[in-house]
């Protein structure tokens, strides 16, 4: 089980916060490079090298807003949060989960936290078509050392935490 | 929001000659219908090519992972289809997440490798970006920001602006830019990592804080187009053997209205009293030196062709002579003495120059620094400092 109870962010400093409303989210498939290359921006400013750094960030950020795209349903509203520790940025996307799409987002998880993740992802790229949500965990896991994992929200929505050391990457 | 996609614009192009195709710019789809054309381009380049089809991706900004999966579903059908046929994926050393995804495929396919574009970037970079180019660096711009602090207004430098230093080296212009000028924002960049090392050390020390340092190919910049009131760039066309390209970056990042600010060199007009015979000798030889190595060191006076042919206007050209007579000659005489060690001490002994023939040419750089501590001597070294504002 990979749902943890809300924590708070102890050592973790807050950067940027922003909500929507699903229904405008869904509106424009733009929209989630919009949302990533402008945020990615905005938090990547005081990183070391921070053109490099914000367009490593936008790019993990994307395919996160892009797997909430596919499944999203125009109900609710959507929560980025960016918080920084050291090296790490901490994404935390909250938006409205049925219990089925919950299953489904815990099994994907679990599968990007597993020792074999590299070889799921090479399967992945070596047989899917297209991009499955688990495919895009796991591109996060391997190639931007991301940690993912969930966590409950309020009713009827859920948290997708995801820790990306970019800094260390980038320089 | 705008729904308008203000994203770089993605393209995907086949060259036949160089069999090489190439994707640039940001590529999020939707799904991999929108992207049909480019892939059917990919199709098209493997059923032309012989041997081995290089994909070049050094300028691909973003690429999300249903135009990855697609486009590598279309290489790795190629290779179980074709084992005659080879592809060679070149990423950049830039755009760090494109060398970790491509990689992958050495895994999955033998037939695929991935190369990171990084050190042939230009044939000069070895020397312009060895450490020991750092005390030139220093001590040049200690002599030229003398002049510099009082031109770069004339070329739309004022407090408030947003501007970039494109090829900054170890920053100390953007430093000395920053604390005279005020700009709003300074992105400066570099493709030397120790440079940039020695930048941010530099920064720190005067507790300068906003600066932005990034590492970049300066010929193929992740900055977006015309975003800059002032770009400036210093000494670095004359060292790349595509001054156009270089040029062509400047002027997309800057935005309409905004300048682009270039100082080059005349190598062969340095000169010096006495021995000036000696000193104009070395000079006119360390252009030949630059030459054999595809940099330009004659720049300077072709400024204002290199601006108008990229399309600039209300062209400014200006010159401004380096001497000894500007503070303390012994500055002067560092910077020659800096010159010698890399340009007889490492270039002319990498192009096989002969023992005697180093030995007339560091005569003629001890000679210039006579001249520049001689109680009645004169040296110096001339400058052309042009800029140009992109059309609105």
């Amino acid at each position: 089980m990979h749902v943890a109870e809300k924590e708070p962010e102890a050592d973790f400093e807050p950067l940027l916060q922003l909500e929507m409303e699903m229904g405008t989210f869904l509106s424009d498939w733009h929209h989630c490079d919009q949302l990533s290359t402008f945020v990615a921006r905005m938090i990547s400013h005081n990183r070391t090298d921070p053109v490099r750094h914000s367009n490593f960030f936008s790019s993990a950020l994307n395919e996160l807003l892009e797997v909430l795209f596919r499944g999203g349903s125009p109900d609710g509203q959507i929560g980025c949060a960016v918080y920084r520790q050291g090296p790490t940025e901490r994404v935390k996307l909250t938006f409205p989960c049925p219990p089925r799409q919950r299953h489904f987002l815990n099994e994907a998880v679990a599968k990007a936290r597993r020792g074999d993740a590299l070889a799921r992802y090479l399967d992945s790229i070596s047989a899917d078509l297209a991009p499955t949500r688990d495919a895009v965990l796991l591109d996060l896991a391997i190639n931007f050392d991301a940690l993912i994992h969930l966590e409950d929200s309020a009713p009827s929505s859920i948290t997708l935490v995801v820790d990306l050391p970019l800094e260390g990457i980038v320089t | 929001m705008s729904s308008v996609n203000p994203s770089a614009p993605f393209s995907a192009e086949f060259d036949p000659n160089s069999q090489e195709f190439s994707l640039a710019g940001v590529v999020r789809p939707r799904s991999a219908d929108e992207i049909a054309t480019s892939l059917s381009t990919l199709k098209e380049a493997i059923e032309e090519v012989r041997g081995v089809l290089y994909i070049n991706v050094k300028r691909l900004i973003q690429m999300n992972n249903t135009a990855f999966h697609a486009f590598v579903r279309v290489v790795l059908d190629a290779c179980r289809a074709r084992s005659d046929l080879r592809f060679v994926i070149i990423t950049s050393s830039v755009v760090g997440w494109t060398t970790r995804m491509f990689a992958h495929l050495n895994k999955l396919e033998p037939q695929i490798t991935v190369e990171v574009y990084d050190s042939k970037f230009y044939p000069g970079q070895n020397f312009v970006e060895n450490t020991s180019f750092i005390p030139i660096l220093r001590t040049q711009t200690k002599m030229t920001w003398r002049h510099e602090r009082a031109i770069l207004p004339r070329h739309g430098m004022r407090p408030g602006i947003v501007m970039a230093d494109i090829c900054c080296g170890i920053g100390d212009f953007a430093v000395l830019v920053q604390k005279e000028f005020q700009p709003a924002r300074i992105v400066a960049l570099d493709h030397s990592k120790a440079s940039l090392a020695y930048a941010r050390d530099v920064a720190a020390g005067f507790g300068i804080t906003d600066i932005e340092y990034t590492y970049g190919d300066a010929s193929e910049m992740l900055l977006e187009d015309n975003q800059f009131d002032l770009v400036t760039c210093r000494h670095s066309l004359q060292i790349f053997n595509r001054p156009d390209v270089l040029l062509g970056e400047l002027y997309r990042i800057c935005k309409p209205g905004g300048r682009v600010y270039i100082t080059n060199e005349k190598n062969s007009h340095c000169l010096g009293e006495p021995r000036s015979q000696s000193i104009q000798w070395t000079y006119n030889e360390v252009a030949k030196l630059f030459s054999h190595f595809e940099m330009d060191v004659e720049l300077g006076p072709k400024s204002r062709r290199y601006l108008v042919d990229a399309g600039f206007e209300d062209i400014i050209v200006e010159t401004f002579m380096v001497t000894n007579l500007d503070g303390d000659p012994r500055d002067f005489a560092d910077v020659i003495m800096a010159w010698e060690d890399v340009y007889a001490g490492e270039m002319a002994v990498k192009r096989g120059d002969s023992a005697e023939f180093i030995q007339r040419f560091r005569q003629g750089f001890q000679d210039h620094i006579f001249a520049a501590l001689h109680p009645k001597g004169y040296a110096g070294w001339p400058i052309w400092v042009a800029s140009g504002r992109k059309p609105l």
